[in-house]
C-alpha cells in the first residue's frame, strides 16, 4: 500500500467515525467552529430582531405560522405525497408518470394562491390581471401531453429493443 | 410485568424500523447532498439580494447607493423573487428525501444530538416560512398578523444562520458525495437518482419560465402564472397602490395644488402645475421595479430633480425628502440621496408616454429615478425638503 492510499484509508476511517458520532461538535475543526460562531450569531440576531420589532413582527403570530407550516408539511403534505408515490409505484411505467406528477404538483402549488384570487382588489385591476385557473389548466395540459408522449415513446422503444 | 416489557420491546423495534420502511433509493445521502448544494446556492442568492433590497430602503448612516447601473435593482429583486419561486421545488424535494430521518429512533441520542435536531427544525421551519409566506405575499394574500417585510427580514437571519451550522455538521457527507465520483451504486440507482434530480430541476425551470415574464418583458407572454403582466395597468403600466387606496382621489385635482421646495434652500419655491409644465422638460426611459419582483419600463417626461434643486439653491451634498399628498402609509415620503438626485435621469415626472400621469401613477407629479425600489418612487408629490 503506498503512502497516498494509506492516507486516504486513514481519512476515510476518520470520516466514518465523524459521520457515525451523533450530534454537534463531531470532529469540528477551526473553520467549523467559525461556522458555528457565525451561524449562532445570525440566529441570535434574527430572534432578537423578531422580539425587538415585536410591534411589527407579532412574535406569537409568527410562531404560529412557523410551527404551523412545519406541522402541515411533515404531517399532511409529505404523507399525502408518500401515498401517491406508493400508488404510482404500482404502475407499469411509473417513472414518467412520477416525473409528470412532480412537475404538475409544483406548478399547481405555485399557482394556487393566484388561482384562489384572494388577493384581488376592486381598486386595482393591474394586480392579478390574468385568468389563473385557465392558465393553470393550460400548463397542466402541456405537462400531461409531454408526459404521455414520453411514456409511450419509452414503452415502444422497450418493446422494439 | 414480563408482558409489559415484551410489548415495550416490540414497540421499540417497530419504531426503530420506521426509517427503514421508506423503500425508495432516493431517500439517500447522495440525493440530499446534491439538492442541498442547489439550495445552498439559491438561499445565498436570496439572502444577498434580500439584504441588498433592505439596505437600499434603509441605508445605514450616510451611506449612499449609486444610481447606476439603471436596472440593477430590477435585476437583483427579480433574481430574489423568481429565484425564490424556483427554490420551492428544491426545498420540497430535499425535505422528502430526508423525511425518514424525521422518524429516527431514539429521537435524541445525546444532548448535542438534540441541539442539532433543534437547529434542523429552525432551518426547516425558516425555509418553509420564507418560501411560502413569500409566495403568498407576491400573490397579495396576506393571511398573517405580522408585517411581511419585518418578519421576512428577521427570519432570513434565522434561516441563513441555521444553514451555516447545518453545512458544518454535514460537511463530511457533503465532501464524500459531491467531491468523489466513486461508482459503487447499482446502475438502476444511478438512473433513478439522475431522473429524480432532472425532474426537480425541470419543475424549477418551468416555474421560472411561467413567471419570469413579469419582470423580463420579452417573455411576458409566457408569464401565465405570474401575479403581474408588465403591460397591464393604466397607461399600460402596473400599479401597486391606487389613488383610491391612498385616499388622494380628490386632493390631487385641487386647483390650489402647489409643489413646494423648502428646508436647507437659498430660495424656497412654491410652484403650480402650470409652472412645472413651463420648466425645461426632459424625457427618459426607466423601469419601475417593484419590491415584489415585477418590473416594467416606460417613457417618463418631466423636470429633472437636480434642475429644481439648482433653482432653489440646494447644496449638491444635501439629502432630499420627497413627500406625497398621501396622509399616512409607510411609503408617503422617501429620501433621495445625492447620487440619485444629482443623476440627470432622476425626474419629477409629469407624463408617461407623452400623456399626463394617470391618478394611479401619481398625478400630478411623481418621482422616478434609476436603480431604486418602486416603493421609493414616491407618487402624488407635493413637497421636496432639503437637509
Ligand atoms: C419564494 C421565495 C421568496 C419570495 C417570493 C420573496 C419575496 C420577497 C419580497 C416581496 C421582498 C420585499 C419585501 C418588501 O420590501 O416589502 C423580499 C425581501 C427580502 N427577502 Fe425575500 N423572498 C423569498 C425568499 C427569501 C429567502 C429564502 C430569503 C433568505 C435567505 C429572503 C430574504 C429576504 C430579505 C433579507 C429581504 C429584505 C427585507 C426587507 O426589506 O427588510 N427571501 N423578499
Amino acid at each position: 500500500m503506498n503512502a497516498r492510499r494509506l492516507l486516504r484509508c486513514v481519512n476515510a476511517r476518520r470520516l466514518l467515525r465523524c459521520v457515525n458520532a451523533p450530534g454537534l461538535l463531531r470532529c469540528v475543526n477551526a473553520p467549523g467552529l467559525l461556522g458555528y460562531g457565525i451561524g449562532g450569531g445570525l440566529i441570535i440576531t434574527g430572534l432578537a430582531g423578531l422580539l425587538v420589532d415585536a410591534r411589527h413582527s407579532d412574535p406569537l403570530g409568527w410562531a404560529l405560522w412557523f410551527g404551523g407550516l412545519v406541522v402541515a408539511h411533515d404531517g399532511v403534505l409529505v404523507p399525502l405525497v408518500l401515498l401517491v408515490g406508493v400508488a404510482v409505484g404500482r404502475l407499469r411505467t411509473p417513472s414518467w408518470v412520477r416525473a409528470g406528477l412532480i412537475v404538475a404538483a409544483v406548478l399547481s402549488f405555485v399557482a394556487l394562491p393566484m388561482v384562489t384570487g384572494l388577493g384581488r382588489r376592486a381598486d386595482n385591476p393591474s394586480l392579478l390581471p390574468l385568468d389563473y385557473g385557465r392558465n393553470l389548466l393550460v400548463v397542466l395540459g402541456l405537462v400531461a401531453l409531454v408526459t404521455a408522449v414520453a411514456a409511450i415513446a419509452t414503452r415502444l422503444r422497450r418493446r422494439r429493443g | 410485568m414480563v408482558r409489559d416489557s415484551v410489548m415495550r420491546e416490540r414497540a421499540e423495534t417497530l419504531l426503530r424500523s420506521v426509517p427503514g420502511r421508506f423503500g425508495s433509493v432516493l431517500h439517500s445521502e447522495r440525493v440530499a447532498a446534491r439538492l442541498g448544494m442547489w439550495l445552498g446556492i439559491s438561499f445565498t442568492v436570496a439572502f444577498a439580494t434580500g439584504l441588498f433590497s433592505h439596505f437600499m430602503q434603509h441605508p445605514p448612516g450616510r451611506l449612499s447607493w449609486p444610481s447606476r447601473p439603471v436596472g440593477l435593482y430590477r435585476v437583483t429583486q427579480g433574481l430574489h423573487v423568481i429565484g425564490g419561486l424556483a427554490t420551492i421545488p428544491l426545498l420540497f424535494a430535499k425535505l422528502w428525501t430526508v423525511y425518514p430521518k424525521l422518524w429516527q429512533w431514539p429521537p435524541f441520542r445525546s444532548l448535542s444530538h438534540a441541539v442539532e435536531r433543534g437547529l434542523v427544525l429552525v432551518l426547516v421551519g425558516a425555509s418553509l416560512f420564507q418560501l411560502i409566506t413569500g409566495l403568498l405575499n407576491i400573490s397579495y394574500v396576506y393571511l398573517w398578523p405580522f408585517s411581511f417585510p419585518v418578519a421576512h427580514y428577521w427570519t432570513a437571519y434565522l434561516l441563513y444562520g441555521a444553514l451555516i451550522i447545518h453545512v458544518v455538521n454535514e460537511w463530511a457527507k457533503i465532501r464524500r458525495h459531491l467531491w468523489t465520483r466513486e461508482q459503487v451504486d447499482p446502475r438502476e440507482t444511478v438512473t433513478a437518482r439522475r431522473r429524480f434530480l432532472g425532474t426537480v430541476a425541470a419543475a424549477s425551470g418551468l416555474t421560472v419560465l411561467f413567471t419570469v415574464g413579469e419582470t423580463y418583458a420579452p417573455l411576458s407572454r409566457l408569464a401565465l402564472l405570474a401575479p403581474r403582466d408588465p403591460h397591464v395597468g393604466p397607461q399600460g403600466l402596473p400599479v401597486n397602490k391606487s389613488a383610491a387606496a391612498a385616499g388622494v382621489t380628490t386632493v390631487i385635482h385641487d386647483p390650489g395644488y402647489r409643489l413646494t421646495v423648502t428646508g436647507a434652500v437659498r430660495t424656497p419655491l412654491s410652484l403650480t402645475y402650470d409652472d412645472l409644465l413651463r420648466l425645461p422638460q426632459h424625457t427618459v426611459r426607466l423601469p419601475i421595479a417593484c419590491v415584489e419582483g415585477w418590473s416594467a419600463e416606460a417613457e417618463w417626461s418631466g423636470i429633472r430633480l437636480r434642475d429644481l434643486a439648482a433653482l432653489a439653491g440646494i447644496a449638491p451634498d444635501a439629502i432630499l425628502t420627497v413627500e406625497s399628498l398621501e396622509r399616512g402609509g409607510g411609503y408617503r415620503s422617501s429620501e433621495v440621496r445625492p447620487p440619485h438626485w444629482n443623476d440627470p435621469l432622476t425626474l419629477l415626472a409629469l407624463r408617461i408616454g407623452g400623456a399626463p400621469l394617470a391618478p394611479d401613477h401619481g398625478f400630478p407629479v411623481r418621482l422616478i429615478a434609476p436603480n431604486r425600489p418602486g416603493v421609493l418612487q414616491t407618487k402624488w408629490v407635493t413637497k421636496v425638503v432639503a437637509a
